[in-house]
């Protein structure tokens, strides 16, 4: 017969049993990712990718649309307004998720966009257009491209500039070239700190490539040396100083460039000096620097035609200065929700202002913004989660 | 934490219907062992008093004469002194807590949630070596989340029966020494030493954790019964106490602490925000109006309710020590009275919302102290019949064959009982054991996020692509060898790349036979689709090394004839958004024919899951390579 001791025992065990009953089905949501790569020397000031430039096939325009809250639900969007148009289209480039920015860069008869890598992709996908973002060609730099406007140059031969996360620059002999994947070290920072226009400003950062009036390859970053601007120039190799001297009064500041881009004769530079935002013309001989514009958070900043450049600061602020030797022009306050400005039809500006997931076009017309058109961005939310 | 969960739901529904079934396979099995254990006593009894021929030869004595004796051999008594008040107390109580504890294991959400809803949360405060440590540990159970869950509840509910039924002697010193064992084991991992790192410390939320009154009670337990005769035993109890008592109520009068005020700048004080944190837990209504109504009154007198608070601790701990026996029992049932109060006012009981693995501190501690008193003060020794049967020296030494059917018939209902209760024990920690040993986790996680697979018995699809290395790779001339395929778009930010590393694992699982399989990727991206870009994933993925890696790619037409050849919906989205696919892998067999279609969606893309799905991956391989 079982005692009691044997039937308590019988009885815990069947109690144990009975406990796994019930249940309570729920669906899963956690994500993990990996981590990006590390900058190795932050500039002083992030200038966001928001950004426009002006081509032969119109004026391009990125900003980023989405969700706030995750960045997997924030996408960059492309826009273009082909020449002699007076509407806006998105015409992103399909089949690489843009989570990680879009940066661009344009000669007169295309534009290349560089995808920025983000969450589980390592390298840069590239797309080419010839026919105003109609059609696509893909490219590949297998690398950590730039998280800078003007991390991305071309030069009207195909010949490419690519400015790295780490600081290297790489460069593409031809637009087949860099389709393909075939991009060679031009040089680093560490190198070209290390050389003696580096060494003269303590360089520190690299911020933009971009070519010369020759093709030649050129850069530009920040110094740690108060009053010398670090633009560079690569000429058979050699890296130089390209001569951009401030005035005096800007001997006691550290100069940082935010951008730098070619011209038509020369290049056009945008510098932080102290708490000045400044332009530079370059001729291919000497440099003209603007009088200062009083700096506030820069929101966005870009070039148009003929040397003119555009900021976006906080507070609705906009200032442009049309080129050589114009002084800086502050333009009414944007309207809410600007996420980039473009040079619009006829000489003035277009603002491109960003709500979620619609895209409200604002045009400078008679000195007050005019809302000319809104675009319902298709954003597919939680398609990079 | 990394590593701390699986990223998984702890209410899957494919976890929970995983953890029930194992709960009820092992239930039954421990059912069944119980019944035999039962079965073979009772014969070995019925068959010894039957038998003429068992009864002892007068030329046998001692330890075998015990041992072979006649079942009224068996079962005489004894003569010794009963069980001290103090012990039985510790025995009984602790082995219904631990039985509790088994029970509240089995809850649904533990197998999953254990260490994303408990431990973690409890480590979170605790400084960085002691969350490795537990991170360690959290780590091995999310790997095996049914093994770890119903490991827990057998060993739980085992500990508890042994110490209920094992009476005295060795067998229930045995017992105690398991509690404290297992219970060390849950007091680091499970309760991060209790909190006793982090900052906050404080008796009432719980210091310095419950599970280690379960180990301080086994080790007064597992003590040679003489200890308990003494009052010595008791003094040290209470001594124990009363500098644990006056040290909390000095951490708890401790200013900067934030125990003396309610609110503090409009936002609750440490002790406000506890109780406010155990309203929201799901239980009685009746229970949560008591807890809010307790909150406001804290958070409006949290001066007082410390000093309170303060006072009884410090009064208790002087009263302990002072070890004079009148006093200590006022205390006893002072200390018992507060710790009910501070069990259901702040610590809510300790066990509900789901996740709750125990009552919390204040019933052990209640049950230790208690016992304390009782120690202090034993009762006048009286012989009772000692019905522990014959010592394990005696049994050892009749350890022979002939005489092993005497032994179980001669063993006493509590020593089958406690053997029945090791035997629950053994149940539950064997899988587990077995399952950390494995450093790749479970499939039952990648079946959690897929749903199932579909076993299929159909002709593969052919195909004429070109590989990574610009060579023309067809279906015919992966004949001969089992094929994991899958589809993955180059330049794709979320799963692919886990994908990848999850075939990448898989070939590794299979070790030796890996050189049977292909695993294969077909590009699943209409516009990143030149070699270009299966040669960067590779680079990017470290796969250019892998020997029987074939990353296929082809024209826009080629590729779209596969895709619809294998069911695959492959589609540039607008917007910046990547080309959408179905996340698929495919198991061919080595004559071209479909076997296995599972769905490799890396759900949460945590480690353990990727390897889960490795796992389960190389078992439908193992499996389609056995039919080639």
């Amino acid at each position: 017969m079982m005692s009691g001791w044997a039937r308590m025992g019988l009885v815990l065990a069947c109690a144990g049993l009975a406990a796994g009953c019930g249940s309570k089905p729920q669906t899963a949501a956690a994500a993990g990712a990996r981590s990006g790569l590390v900058t190795p020397s932050a500039p002083a000031v992030t200038v966001p990718l928001s950004t426009s430039l002006v081509t032969a096939q119109g004026t391009w325009a990125i900003a980023v649309m989405g969700g706030s809250a995750a960045s997997e639900n924030n996408f960059w969007q492309l826009f273009v307004r082909p020449t002699g148009a007076g509407q806006w289209s998105e015409v992103t480039p399909p089949g690489v998720a843009d989570n990680g920015g879009l940066v661009a860069a344009g000669t007169g008869t295309s534009l290349v966009i560089g995808f920025r890598p983000s969450q589980n992709l390592a390298f840069s996908p590239l797309a080419t257009s010839t026919d105003a973002g109609r059609n696509w060609t893909p490219g590949l730099l297998d690398a950590d491209l730039g998280n800078e406007s003007g991390a991305l140059a071309v030069d009207p031969s195909g010949q490419a500039l690519a400015l790295l996360q780490d600081g290297t620059i790489q460069t593409a002999p031809t637009a087949g070239a860099a389709a393909a994947g075939q991009w060679s070290e031009l040089t680093t920072r560490q190198a070209l700190a290390a050389s003696a226009p580096g060494r003269d400003c303590g360089l520190q950062a690299l911020d933009a490539v971009s070519f010369g009036p020759d093709k030649t390859p050129m850069t530009a970053g920040s110094c740690e040396r108060p009053g010398v601007a670090g633009v560079f120039t690569d000429t058979s190799g050699r890296w130089q100083s390209a001569g951009l001297a401030l005035p005096a009064a800007y001997r006691d500041d550290q100069v940082q460039v935010l951008g730098l881009a070619a011209t038509s004769g020369g290049n056009v530079a945008l510098l932080l000096a102290g708490d000045s935002l400044l332009a530079a013309w370059s001729n291919g001989t000497r440099w003209t620097v603007s009088a200062p514009v009083a700096v506030g958070a820069v929101r966005a900043s870009g070039f148009g035609t003929g040397g003119s450049t555009w900021l976006l600061l906080s507070g609705g602020r906009a200032e442009t200065v049309s080129g050589p030797g114009a002084a800086w022009q502050a333009l009414p306050t944007v309207p809410t929700g600007t996420a980039t400005l473009a040079p619009g039809p006829g000489g003035g500006y277009d603002a491109l202002a960003v709500s979620g997931s619609k895209l409200t076009v604002w045009r400078l017309t008679k000195g007050a913004w005019a809302k000319v058109q809104l675009i319902k961005v298709p954003i597919e939310y939680g398609s990079s989660s | 934490m990394p590593g701390m969960n699986s990223g998984l739901s702890p209410d899957d529904p494919t976890l929970v219907a995983a953890f029930r079934s194992a709960l009820l396979h092992q239930g039954t099995i421990a059912f069944i062992a119980v019944i035999f254990l039962w079965l073979v006593w009772a014969t070995a009894r019925t068959w010894r008093l039957t038998t003429p021929s068992a009864t002892p030869s007068t030329g046998e004595a001692g330890a075998a004469s015990e041992a072979e004796g006649s079942a009224e051999a068996a079962t005489s008594e004894r003569v010794g002194l009963g069980e001290a008040r103090g012990r039985w107390l510790l025995r009984i109580g602790f082995g219904v807590l631990w039985i509790l504890d088994g029970i509240l294991q089995a809850q649904p959400k533990m197998a999953a949630g254990l260490p994303s809803l408990v431990i973690e949360p409890t480590a979170a405060g605790s400084p960085a070596w002691v969350q490795h440590l537990v991170n360690w540990g959290g780590t091995i159970w999310s790997y095996h989340p049914i093994q770890a869950g119903a490991a827990s509840v057998w060993i739980q509910v085992g500990i508890g029966a042994w110490l209920i039924v094992g009476g005295r002697g060795r067998w229930s010193r045995l017992a105690g020494a398991a509690s404290v064992g297992w219970g060390l084991i849950v007091w680091v991992f499970g309760e991060s030493f209790g909190g006793i790192f982090a900052p906050g410390l404080s008796w009432l939320t719980g210091a310095p954790g419950a599970v280690l009154f379960y180990a301080a009670a086994g080790a007064l337990i597992a003590l040679p019964e003489g200890a308990w005769r003494s009052p010595r035993l008791g003094r040290l109890v209470l001594a124990g106490f009363g500098i644990f008592f006056i040290g909390m109520a000095v951490l708890q009068a401790w200013p900067g602490r934030g125990f003396w005020q309610g609110t503090v700048h409009g936002r609750p004080g440490s002790l406000t925000d506890m109780v406010q944190s155990m309203v929201s837990t799901s239980q009685p209504r009746f229970l949560s109006a008591l807890l809010s109504a307790f909150s406001s009154f804290v958070a409006g007198h949290g001066f007082a309710v410390n000093l309170v608070v303060v006072i009884v601790l410090a009064v208790l701990g002087a009263i302990f020590l002072t070890a004079r026996p009148r006093l200590v029992r006022y205390a006893v049932w002072f200390g018992i009275a507060s710790c009910l109060a501070d069990w259901v006012l702040v610590q809510d009981l300790g066990f509900l919302g789901g996740v709750g693995t125990d009552p919390n501190s204040m019933i052990p501690m209640a049950l230790l102290f208690s016992a304390g008193y009782l120690a202090l003060t034993p009762l006048p020794e009286e012989p009772v019949e000692d019905t522990a049967g014959a010592g394990w020296g005696q049994r050892l030494r009749a350890l022979r064959p002939r005489t092993l059917g005497g032994m179980v018939a001669s063993a006493s209902a509590r020593s089958v009982a406690a053997v029945a209760a090791v035997a629950v024990i053994v149940l539950g920690a064997a899988p587990m054991a077995s399952a950390a040993a494995n450093h790749s986790a479970d499939p039952i996680l990648a079946l959690a996020i897929e749903g199932g697979s579909t076993s299929l018995d159909l002709p593969a699809p052919g195909f004429s692509l070109t590989n990574q290395d610009g060579r023309a790779v067809t279906l015919a001339s992966l004949h001969g060898k089992v094929v994991l395929m899958t589809f993955l778009d180059p330049v794709c930010t979320t799963d692919c790349p886990i994908i990848a590393q999850e075939f990448k694992q898989t070939g590794e699982l299979l070790g030796a036979k890996d050189k049977d399989v292909d695993l294969v990727a077909i590009v699943a991206n209409p516009s990143y689709r030149s070699t270009t870009f299966t040669q960067a994933f590779d680079r990017q993925e470290e796969l250019a090394g892998v020997p029987n890696w074939q990353y296929l790619t082809g024209s826009v037409s080629q590729l779209g004839a596969v895709w619809r050849g294998y069911g695959v919906s492959v589609t540039n989205l607008p917007a910046g958004a990547m080309a959408a696919h179905n996340d698929l892998a495919i198991v061919i067999d080595g004559a071209g024919n479909i076997r296995e279609e599972v769905g490799a969606d890396p759900g949460p893309g945590t480690t353990s899951t990727q390897s889960s799905f490795s796992v389960l991956l190389s078992q439908y391989a193992r499996q389609a390579l056995g039919r080639s």
